[in-house]
């Protein structure tokens, strides 16, 4: 039964009336969706600029993404070998935008250990000059770049490239050392790339990359207690030794193809076919020369010395 | 007055009972009962809807429509002790007050104190609802959990190392008092792990020719280190302590005694106190700016290792490190073999003298290590360190409540297990209920004044 009649007035009057007049105006619904809007475009637009005008990962614009490392050596060289070598960096790094360093021997504190020692604390320098650069190539002082149109980059620090080239489960030492290179190593996570030659790693032209990492590898190498060690060859062995007993060092290194950044010009005894420079390489290097009575690094370098330069100004 | 729907049956009349309007409703003999509504027939006129009809003419219902429920019955006290608002607003709305009615004079002051009433009541049972909830939470494993899970309490982030066993197995056996100090070592730091819900991890440091190729005995901190990574993969900060320690406050959360606030409770600078004179920052112009920085970049989030010194140097029978590849790096180069070979004569203390090396002479170590006032978690007792007297910096301090007790040295002439039951004695005393001081210090006290005799409560 529906009928038409009013439902019945309550009696009990409600305890509180709302008032008609709020104290505290509320924002309107249409002044709520302005602020909103107006919100999210301001953050928008800062959040535009700041891709913008920001300087992204902190890294000032214009700084080389790589530096080339050479300690020299005047006092037991002649100058114009010296300028040479130095010329030869500065060519090849003004041709792709990198930057050199070109520290001596005597500008650190060795504490009495070999000279060849000043390699790792002159990297440790290039990092501190150029913080933000992305690699650290040291290339000793026996050595032309004779290839400048090949970029560390491409031709060697690649993802791809680095991947396809690095030496899996490869002896540290050859021929059978029980420690060896990993056989799985995402390129991304490299840290540090050398090369191979007969006797063992070859530290005379190698590439890190700037970072904690670095720090840490070039630091423990440094450790005054390898220097006092009398490890027959001095860095090169500390380098085996802690690269063999340091996982965490070893889970950065890469081996690659000695040709790829180490060349020898004169196959040091018992250096193999592949390391030995041919037209087109990058680097040629004249390892060992120092240490070898029979050889003198200055005659080795001679016919480089103006090669590099035609070459050079062929592919200017 | 009229009804607006057809009376509810049940409650008042008793027409949908068959057996009562059955033998009347219908004549069709029939003993069973028969649906039948007024809608039937004029025939179908019963007691009860006659009933109803002439309710419904003199206006009162025979059933009341009205009181008849909870609701109903106290709708106008329930309304009068809710909050009310906008007394002052009602005002100016046009309705007058009206003598007698609603809110005024001594009614008006009833109501008020009525609805004050309730609110106390309700403060009450908020009150009391809160002290249950605090009861049940920590007399259940309730806060155990809280404190343990990593983004309430955090205490998963916190693993306690406990080293037993130190020199032991095959260099000698151990006695019962090595034991008694083992069990009661072991339970300060279980006692102290599951309050705050922290991992303890026991380790066996007894010598053993684990390692092929080295006679590497003891240095087997870094190992353990290692393996209680892997063990526990949410733990953020381990705690490494020898077994010649005691926590003296138990009521301490590692937390809020040291890391909530980790860039004041530590400092990064070894010439604040530098009993090794090492040559701090490094001198190095090769070096880059935070290696040469005196403080790292002075961040607590960079800290990776946190180390108190004694008089002599670092100290490791307590000290904390934290999970980061810098960790993963400075374990890896903790123990080398050239190293090793060199110097395991000079290292007595094997990788604390290591660790000091490093510290001297690799410059990526300092930026990341910080150090904490001795005391804070490493408190000595007076015989170690004793060369020069009783020093603030390094001694146990019972009126400042430190921390933790480090019995250094005590297993080289000294009694360990003496000073062991010592601390825990003072601990328990230290650390009292109120109601364990109120026995001791009032009830027994005047129970000795009147009898004379001591009591033991």
């Amino acid at each position: 039964m529906h009928l038409a009649l009013p439902s019945r007035k309550t009696s009990n009057p409600p305890p509180y009336a709302p008032s008609r007049f709020p104290r505290i105006p509320t924002i309107r619904r249409r002044r709520l969706q302005t602020i909103a809007i107006g919100a999210t475009l301001f953050i928008a637009l800062i959040y535009i600029c700041s891709k913008i005008f920001g300087d992204g990962d902190g890294i000032p614009s214009g700084t080389a993404p790589v530096v080339i490392v050479t300690v020299l050596d005047p006092e037991h060289y002649p100058k114009d070998y010296i300028e040479n070598v130095k010329e030869n960096r500065i060519e090849y790094a003004r041709k792709h935008g990198y930057a050199t360093l070109f520290p001596n021997i005597t500008d650190y504190d060795l504490g009495g250990s070999p000279a060849s020692w000043a390699k790792v604390p002159a990297i440790r320098h290039a990092m501190t000059n150029f913080p933000y650069s992305t690699y650290v190539w040291y290339l000793d002082q026996q050595s032309f770049i004779m290839n400048p149109d090949l970029t560390l980059e491409t031709h060697v620090m690649a993802k791809s490239r680095l991947e396809s080239t690095m030496i899996k489960d490869q002896p540290i030492v050859p021929p059978d050392s029980v420690i060896k290179t990993f056989g799985k190593l995402d390129g991304d996570h490299v840290d540090l790339v050398l090369t191979q030659d007969n006797e063992g790693l070859a530290p005379g032209s190698f590439i890190v990359r700037n970072g904690d990492w670095a720090k840490f590898f070039l630091d423990t190498w440094f450790d005054p207690l390898y220097r006092s060690y009398n490890f027959q060859k001095a860095d090169t062995h500390a380098l085996e030794h802690i690269v063999q007993w340091h996982p965490t060092i070893l889970s950065k290194l890469a081996i690659v193809p000695q040709k790829l950044l180490n060349s020898y010009h004169k196959g040091r005894e018992g250096t193999g076919e592949q390391g030995t420079y041919k037209d087109g390489d990058w680097v040629v290097r004249f390892a060992g020369c120092e240490q070898d009575a029979t050889r003198n690094c200055i005659d080795e370098a001679e016919p480089f010395s103006k090669q590099w330069r035609t070459i050079f100004n062929a592919r200017r | 007055m009229s009804l607006s729907r057809s009376p509810s049956p049940r409650p008042g009349g008793g027409w949908a009972s068959p057996g009562l309007n059955s033998p009347f409703a219908s004549y069709s003999g029939r003993s069973s009962p028969v649906r039948s509504y007024s809608g039937n027939g004029a025939n179908s006129v019963t007691w009860e809807s006659a009933k109803a009809k002439s309710a419904g003419v003199n206006g009162y219902p025979s059933f009341s429509t009205q009181n008849n429920g909870f609701f109903n019955r106290h709708y106008r006290k329930l309304s009068s002790s809710l909050p009310s608002f906008n007394k002052a607003g009602e005002k100016s709305y046009a309705e007058k007050e009206k003598l007698g009615r609603g809110r005024s004079g001594r009614w008006n002051w009833f109501k008020s104190r009525r609805s004050r009433n309730s609110f106390l009541r309700k403060r009450i049972l908020a009150l009391l609802t809160f002290i249950v909830i605090t009861i049940i939470f920590y007399t259940t494993p309730m806060h155990y959990w809280w404190r343990r899970t990593s983004w309430l309490g955090g205490g998963k982030k916190h693993v306690i190392i406990l080293a037993a066993n130190q020199g032991g197995g095959v260099m000698e056996w151990k006695g019962p008092r090595e034991w008694a100090i083992e069990r009661d070592s072991v339970r300060n730091k279980r006692k102290y792990a599951n309050a705050w819900g922290y991992d303890l991890e026991i380790v066996d440091m007894s010598t053993k020719k684990r390692y092929a190729h080295e006679w590497r005995e003891s240095w087997e901190k870094v190992d353990t280190i290692r393996n209680c990574l892997r063990k526990y993969p949410e733990a953020e900060w381990f705690w490494w302590l020898d077994l010649n320690t005691f926590i003296m406050e138990p009521s301490y959360s590692l937390q809020s005694h040291i890391f909530k606030n980790l860039a004041e409770n530590t400092y990064r600078d070894i010439n604040e106190y530098n009993p090794l004179n090492i040559t701090h920052p490094f001198k190095g112009e090769h070096l880059d700016p935070l290696s040469r920085s005196a403080i790292g970049d002075g961040k607590a989030e960079s800290i990776n290792l946190i180390v108190p010194q004694d008089c002599s140097g670092f100290n490791l029978g307590s000290f904390f490190i934290r999970r980061s590849a810098w960790t993963d790096r400075l374990l890896d180069v903790w123990w080398d073999p050239v190293g090793y070979e060199q110097k395991h004569m000079e290292w007595e203390h094997k990788e604390q003298d290591a660790l000091e090396f490093l510290y001297t002479n690799q410059p990526w170590i300092r930026p990341h290590t910080a150090f904490i006032p001795q005391r804070k978690i490493n408190s000595f007792p007076p015989g170690a360190c004793s060369d020069e007297g009783n020093n603030t910096l390094i001694h146990y301090d019972e009126k400042e409540r430190d921390f933790l007790v480090n019995m250094a040295g005590c297993e080289w002439g000294r009694d360990c297990w003496g000073e062991m039951y010592n601390y825990r004695e003072l601990s328990n005393f230290l650390n009292r209920t109120w109601w364990e001081k109120f026995k001791e210090d009032w009830v027994a006290v005047a129970l000795f004044k009147i009898t004379g005799k001591k009591f033991r409560l």
